[in-house]
């Protein structure tokens, strides 16, 4: 029995177990987490989805050969993922690292730990509830699912099955965000008046029509549709710009919003909750390939009272601001900024009284939660809430009306269309059951 | 002028056209298109914006509006020369406002499987009795994937009564893996959803 997995090991035997005998599905559980093939003490990693979002994961993944080690590598697109693995073989001096272009066989292998999901948004939920089904930790790419649903089953899924999944809001784990989330919640800035969010705008040009085109030979369109409804391959519908094609992603409110409103959902306490109205008015395009809006305007406001604006910035990036009775505090990636200096100083003093979990590097918390079984620092819990509030906007949005959100039972009140959006039907064969 | 050959009678005065639509009366520019028929023609990549005027008046029709944008969904839905894309538009629509209602129009189309995947857009978001038997009875005429994705839908709509039918899939050497994997976890959800 490897020591470095000794308790999350017997547990999820004992949830396959019940599983097995409810599902009778012996697909659900490798054999190799039966004894036989018991993982080692380096944890070894399944990268499905090789584009421009994993490229930011190959160099931390490659860079602890002694911990971790890339076994495998998916895409659809077979230029990728043949890249990948050459990336993955040279780094490693080997040829070990396998291609696939079916999800599903990598999630099969029984030694394989954990999976990084990187693919586009439409596909989260599915990969990662047939990850975890399989006995594998999951680190999945935000936004964490495309749909309220979606979320509601891979959270579900993550405690059914006992796994480790982090969402891979990377600003959970940059101490900047940690210390103005911990601020705020501390009454740093006295009674909070409202927070607002800026996400970077939607849609690249694209025709008012567009026309389909052959499908590369190196694609598997089919694959890369999954669930998300059959239309003609364009290249400009495909890799990245697919995020502005409401069926597969909601443009930058999922995209950005995933980040900046998370840092909201923290500073709120509202990790395992969320806001109580909703109200949007985004512009859309009434032609063309891309269908988010080109300018996103939606509020959500919480319980006590609070809102939390998002907005599109044509210029300057994505921030989130804070703002109280003693002024207030704007928050990015790469600045940081105050109505006055004394409450960033004030920011960084010890000892509040309120103490927020501090992770310093979002792959490390990932993977000493795999080793130590506790919940990572963006668990997909919080995820799902944070994910819930950008679904909120989207769909306050598209409505154009005033929306009662009821977080316990996490659907609107009195308003069946707009809980009718809080899922899909998926293309066959693809579905949540 | 011949006088043997008389004058012509004056051609007949083309009779008036008068349009249905409200906003071609005060117009001199003659009757447009109705984009409740043009949105089921919808292609891919065309100009979407009959299909945008459509959506937008779903989407803006309060709760008592609804049957009436259902009853003209289902017309659109009868349109000669319907494409694919329209279908799909439609399903996406009815979606978000069919009711029992919709139900007859919709059982044929997702029984076929041509134009199953658009028929269960619509028909997995209607509740009720009358939605549940269409998909069980869809059962018997899809296969393959198609049958799968409608399994799927059974699953996620957690039909009970169909889970003699869903034992029966599970367990047919007949079927393939893919229905009868389908079929083993539609199972596991009506399980999870009555514990």
């Amino acid at each position: 029995m490897n020591s470095a997995f000794p308790l999350s090991r017997r547990q999820f035997l004992q949830h396959s177990a019940l599983a097995t005998a409810v599902v009778a599905a012996p697909l659900i559980l490798p054999s190799g987490l039966r004894g036989q093939n018991a993982p080692s003490k380096k944890i070894t990693v399944g990268v499905i989805g090789c584009g421009n979002i994993a490229d930011s994961h190959f160099p931390p993944l490659l860079g602890s050969p002694e911990s971790v080690q890339i076994l495998a590598v998916c895409d659809v697109d077979r230029t990728r993922r043949d890249s990948a693995a050459a990336r993955v073989n040279q780094e490693y001096g080997n040829t070990d690292c396998k291609t696939y272009g079916d999800f599903r066989e990598l999630n099969r292998r029984t030694d394989i730990d954990v999976v990084f999901i990187c693919t586009p948004d439409h596909w989260h939920a599915l990969i990662a509830i047939d990850a975890m089904r399989n006995g594998k930790d999951i680190y999945c790419e935000k936004p964490l699912t495309l749909t309220i649903a979606e979320g509601r089953a891979l959270v579900d899924t993550a405690r059914k099955y006992n796994r480790v999944a982090q969402h891979g809001t990377q600003h959970r784990s940059m101490k900047r965000f940690h210390d103005v989330a911990e601020f705020v919640r501390n009454q740093g800035l006295g009674k909070l008046d409202r927070i607002d969010c800026f996400i970077p705008p939607n849609n690249r040009f694209c025709g008012a029509t567009w026309k389909p085109e052959a499908v590369p030979a190196n694609l598997d369109w089919d694959m890369w549709l999954g669930p998300a409804p059959w239309r003609p391959y364009n290249a400009n519908g495909c890799h990245y710009n697919f995020r502005f094609i409401s069926e597969c992603a909601y443009g930058q409110v999922t995209n950005w919003g995933a980040h900046y409103l998370d840092i909201g959902q923290w500073a709120l306490d509202m990790d395992d909750s969320g806001p109580v109205s909703v109200e949007g008015h985004g512009e859309f395009p009434s032609s063309g390939l891309f269908t988010n809006c080109t300018n996103v305007n939606f509020t959500v406001r919480y319980a006590n009272g609070i809102p939390m604006h998002c907005r599109t910035r044509y210029e300057g990036g994505g921030t989130v601001r804070f703002v109280g009775e003693r002024g207030w505090l704007d928050i990015a990636r790469d600045k940081m900024s105050a109505s006055d200096k004394n409450l960033l100083r004030e920011m960084q003093a010890p000892n509040k009284k309120i103490q927020l979990a501090l992770s310093n590097n979002h792959h490390d918390n990932f993977f000493e939660c795999v080793r130590s079984r506790k919940r990572p620092i963006a668990d997909v819990g919080l995820g799902h809430r944070t994910t819930t509030v950008c679904n909120l906007g989207q769909i306050g949005m598209v409505l154009g009306r005033k929306l009662q959100w009821d977080p316990v039972k996490e659907e609107f009140v009195n308003d069946d269309v707009a809980n009718r959006l809080r899922t899909r039907a998926m293309r066959s064969p693809w579905s949540l059951a | 002028m011949n006088a043997e050959n008389p004058p012509a009678a004056p051609a007949a005065k083309p009779k008036k056209f008068v349009s249905a639509n409200p906003a071609d009366r005060y117009s001199n520019a003659g009757p447009s298109l109705d984009p409740w028929e043009e949105c089921a023609r919808l292609e891919y990549g065309a100009d979407r914006s009959y299909a945008w005027t459509v959506r937008e008046q779903v989407i803006a029709t309060p709760p008592d509006g609804r049957a009436r944008m259902e009853e003209k969904l289902l017309k659109s839905l009868a349109t000669s020369g319907r494409t694919a894309a329209g279908l799909a538009f439609l399903g996406q629509m009815l979606a978000m406002v069919a009711s029992a209602k919709s139900v007859p129009a919709l059982a044929p189309l997702l029984s076929d499987a041509k134009t199953t995947e658009s028929a269960r857009y619509a028909l997995e978001r209607i509740a009720g009795p009358e939605a549940d038997a269409a998909f069980r009875d869809a059962l018997g005429a899809l296969t393959g994937t198609a049958k799968a994705g409608l399994i799927g839908s059974i699953g996620v709509r957690g039909d009970a009564a169909a889970r003699p039918a869903l034992t029966a899939l599970k367990d047919a050497a007949t079927e393939p893996a893919i229905v009868r994997e389908a079929a083993t976890r539609a199972l596991a959800r009506l399980a999870n959803a009555q514990t």
